[in-house]
């Protein structure tokens, strides 16, 4: 868990008629679990299949594990990577799930077998059935398995447990735990929930519409985000220009104003020194500071 | 191994503040004796639910003030400590704990001499066997 990067990507751009993705800069660090979030269709999956080398971007570099991905050369670090993917293509629907094992683990020199097993028993995966016969959830998790199976250094997932009930989800988190547990091994992941988030990510880089609006440190992030209400008539004569945290200040009703900050201890400071009371506080949840980040971003755009 | 560290979401106080003043209180009380192994860094992140970062950081800020040391590979150990330091911080955490209480007072505007009176009457309720 030193100062390592798992992950280069610079100055990347993808151009397509109905979208535009990048220029994207990012940089994964190695050990840790780094999230991406952000509304759909903002390039999550595209940066993925990038890193994958499945499409190619008009500009830019990307790196891997320390190689570079556009070097046809060299694909031996394709073995240190697992990938599972948002969505399943339908041409193997016909497919039993073993012979697709049978398939892949000859690509993977150090497969474990009994690895493989382990974890189709923890989630109650039968893998004699075909993969179109699966359930959503069902066909992720023998995904799941199948990609763990040679202990891959790079773990990317794409929104992974999307289709999971509560119990394969927390089974999930546990050994996603465990999984990370030796300090070298990397996630990155792009997900929707926010408990997900929470529970397993390090860091966390929020994307919109083809863009990085910044990658942060996730305890740091959810700590310094908080709502506080005062009332109107204390804020008022002060200069509430100078409180930190670029905050957004919005009527709360009954002469209540609602503060959202992202220093909440340097606005909390503020308050007391202005003595002005708070009454009430709540950390923001991850949706609400997208949102707020979008809505700022949007007035960045236009302004 | 489980620590009894408690964590306040709703508080603006950082995560690796809170963890540390906790994490400090119970070496320095004596709780966790010389020589414990720690959680991995992994591990203790795992179960207060906050990143590893943060956990790698109060781990180093305590290495530094000589509470915790670290051996390579196999992990992180309680440090011997000092009776002075032991003295130092043993009413670290009473004193914050006073703090706050004061807070809750000011937050529904008693006065001075309200919260004195509440003291008094709560010392003699806690000591009055004792007397």
């Amino acid at each position: 868990m030193g100062n390592e990067m798992a992950i280069h990507i610079q100055e990347v751009e993808l151009r397509r008629e109905r979208f535009q993705l990048g220029p994207l800069s990012l940089e994964v660090p190695k050990g840790c679990v780094t999230a991406i979030v952000g509304p759909n269709g903002s390039g999550k999956s595209s940066t993925f299949r990038m890193l994958l080398n499945l499409i190619k971007p008009d500009k830019g570099e990307l790196s891997v594990l320390g190689h570079s991905i556009a070097n046809q050369k060299d694909t031996g670090w394709k073995n240190k990577i697992g990938y599972v993917p948002e969505l399943f293509g339908s041409h193997e629907d016909k497919l039993r799930a073993s012979d697709k094992t049978d398939f892949v683990r000859k690509w993977y020199p150090n497969w474990d077998v009994n690895l493989y097993r382990e974890i189709l028993r923890m989630f109650e995966v039968d893998d004699s059935i075909k993969l179109g016969k699966m359930s959503k959830g069902t066909r992720r998790k023998y995904e799941f398995a199948l990609v763990l199976a040679h202990r891959p250094e790079l773990l990317l997932l794409d929104e992974p447990s999307s289709g999971f009930d509560p119990l394969a989800w927390r089974s999930m988190m546990s050994f996603l735990h465990n999984y990370m547990n030796d300090g070298e091994r990397t996630i990155l992941m792009a997900s929707h929930i926010v408990d997900e988030v929470k529970r397993l990510a390090d860091y966390i880089v929020f994307m919109v519409q083809g863009r990085i609006l910044g990658m942060y440190e996730k305890d740091e992030l959810l700590s310094s985000w908080h709502m506080f209400y005062v009332s109107g008539s204390e804020l008022a004569g002060k200069d509430a220009k100078s409180m930190p945290g670029n905050c957004v200040m919005e009527d709360a009703g009954c002469g209540n104003v609602r503060i959202i900050t992202r220093q909440a201890m340097e606005t909390e400071r503020w308050c007391e020194r202005e003595n002005i009371e708070i009454m009430g506080r709540q950390a923001l949840n991850l949706e609400d500071i997208l949102a707020v980040l979008i809505e700022q971003d949007r007035q960045h755009i236009r302004a | 191994m489980w620590l009894p560290i408690q964590m306040n979401e709703q508080s603006a106080e950082p995560l690796y503040y809170q963890i540390e003043v906790q994490l400090r209180a119970l070496i320095v009380s004596g709780q966790l004796a010389e020589g414990t192994l720690l959680p991995s860094i992994r591990e203790l992140a795992q179960s207060l639910k906050c990143s590893v970062i943060t956990v790698r950081r109060v781990y180093q800020d305590l290495e530094t003030e000589g509470l915790l040391r670290t051996r390579q590979g196999t992990g992180t150990y309680v440090a011997a400590v000092e009776q002075d330091d032991r003295d130092r911080y043993r009413l670290v955490a009473v004193v914050e704990a006073f703090e706050t209480a004061i807070t809750a007072g000011q937050r529904v505007k008693c006065s001075r001499e309200e919260l004195d009176q509440i003291f008094h009457e709560l010392l003699e309720k806690h000591f009055k066997d004792q007397a």
